[in-house]
């Protein structure tokens, strides 16, 4: 099992540039999204 | 197409033969599918290649505050941000789920301009679908629930649009209660009591745009002692959810769903999540714009929202039709509205109905996250000849 930093539910427009952030601050991210990336 | 056929004479354009003039709907699609993917595509380049970063395809539910479930497979984290923004609201119109209907995301994708449709509800969607549908041809009937169309908006700008609409051919109905829907031969129709008298109106589609709630379903957020208001997910000022290590952000936690508000908070709920930074939002500020032509941007408090909220208030208005400039590119129509409090000289919002009038708002919006007052608009030297000279005749006024 793995086990992240931080889980982002919804890769759209906000998602993703918190996703972003956390990544880029050194946590690790699961970035998780059931259609496609870049929200609607 | 619009300007070059309603308007090409009075520019002096020769040559042009309206009734020539037809629009390509299928190339239209095209050339929105591929802005559209362009965006996505920049977009996810923000997260795409990081090493940090796992996608993970699926539909995730909490089984515990730091367990999640996606589809069958099991993560854990110890922090979880809820992003997952809105969808279109539960259909409650008696009829309108078996006669069928369009949203806003259909209605992007039609390959055939319809002969005519009926718009429910007059928010943003249903205001910017009906323009551009009677643009395109479209007989547009646009049914609001409510007294007036744009009903959150300053009153005298949303009326003006209105008036615009129904000078272009759009057939605006307000106060409709009671709407129902059925099938009519190949066609639909949608009943409503206006004015109390039950009115019936056929068209080819009908265009639901009756607003959008959250997208909590099947998250299961009560297994992870996470709140939901009946705006949206409850968050303290700083996104936190009433789960010590999960947050949330945009849509999903109801008031201003806009792309822009979510984008604000996101790198917000990433440092106060992973960082513990303790930032807090502040949405005093939130512009918003209706894409219309001309279109209705404002920011901050209406006149009345600023009287309810026990302010003395003060306002400052100018006309477009007092602008060179808009009076050299043909419109105008529109006007500004600014308010602020009497006492402290402090703007508390900005009401523009004009050309680019979501580009005018910005200098009200920057203004007012400084908690400036009017006097700086005022003060500053503004580019002549520019619709933005307007703002500053509005920040005159309200001295």
């Amino acid at each position: 099992m793995t086990v992240y930093d931080l889980a982002v539910i919804g890769g759209g427009q906000g998602g993703l540039p918190a996703a972003a952030l956390a990544a880029r601050l050194g946590a690790t991210v699961a970035l998780i999204e059931m259609h496609e990336v870049g929200g609607t | 197409m619009h300007l070059i056929r309603e308007r090409a004479a009075e520019f002096g354009v020769r040559g042009v033969d309206p009734a020539a003039l037809w629009l390509d709907l299928p190339a239209v699609v095209a050339r929105k599918d591929r802005i559209v993917q362009g965006i996505i595509d920049g977009i996810y380049g923000w997260v795409n290649p990081s090493p940090n970063v796992t996608l993970i395809r699926g539909r995730a539910e909490f089984t515990s505050p730091v367990d999640l479930r996606v589809d069958g497979r099991t993560i854990t984290a110890r922090q979880s941000i809820i992003a997952t923004g809105a969808r279109t609201a539960d259909i409650e119109i008696p009829g309108l789920v078996e006669t069928g209907y369009l949203t806003n995301y259909e209605a992007l994708q039609l390959q055939r301009v319809p002969s005519s449709l009926i718009v429910i509800g007059a928010g943003y969607v249903g205001v910017e679908f009906a323009q551009m549908f009677g643009r395109f041809g479209t007989k547009v009937t646009l049914l609001s629930r409510s007294s007036r169309i744009m009903k959150h908006e300053e009153p005298e700008l949303s009326e003006r649009l209105a008036g615009m609409l129904i000078a272009e051919g759009i057939d605006v109905r307000v106060g409709a209660e009671g709407i129902q829907a059925e099938r009519a031969g190949t066609g639909k129709r949608v009943m409503a009591a206006i004015g109390g008298q039950v009115q019936a109106f056929q068209a080819e589609e009908i265009l639901f745009a009756g607003g959008r709630v959250p997208r909590v379903d099947g998250l299961r957020l009560e297994e992870a002692g996470v709140k939901i208001d009946p705006e949206g997910v409850h968050v303290s000022d700083q996104l936190r959810t009433t789960a010590p290590n999960i947050w949330s952000l945009g849509d999903v936690n109801g008031g201003a769903m806009f792309t822009h508000r979510a984008t604000y908070d996101g790198p917000l709920a990433a440092l106060n999540a992973v960082k513990g930074a303790g930032r807090t939002v502040d949405y005093r500020a939130v512009p918003r714009a209706v894409f219309t032509e001309p279109a209705l941007a404002s920011v901050g408090l209406t006149e009345r929202q600023a009287l309810a909220a026990g302010h003395e208030v003060k306002t400052g208005v100018s006309y477009f039709a007092d602008s060179g400039r808009a009076k050299a590119i043909g419109q105008t129509e529109g006007l500004i509205k600014l308010v602020a409090d009497a006492v402290t000289g402090e703007l508390l919002g900005g009401h523009i109905l004009s050309a680019h009038a979501d580009l005018l708002i910005h200098q009200v919006v920057t203004a007012m996250h400084g908690r400036g007052t009017a006097e700086s608009i005022y003060r500053a030297i503004h580019i002549h000849p520019t619709l933005s000279e307007m703002v500053k005749e509005a920040a005159k006024k309200l001295r």
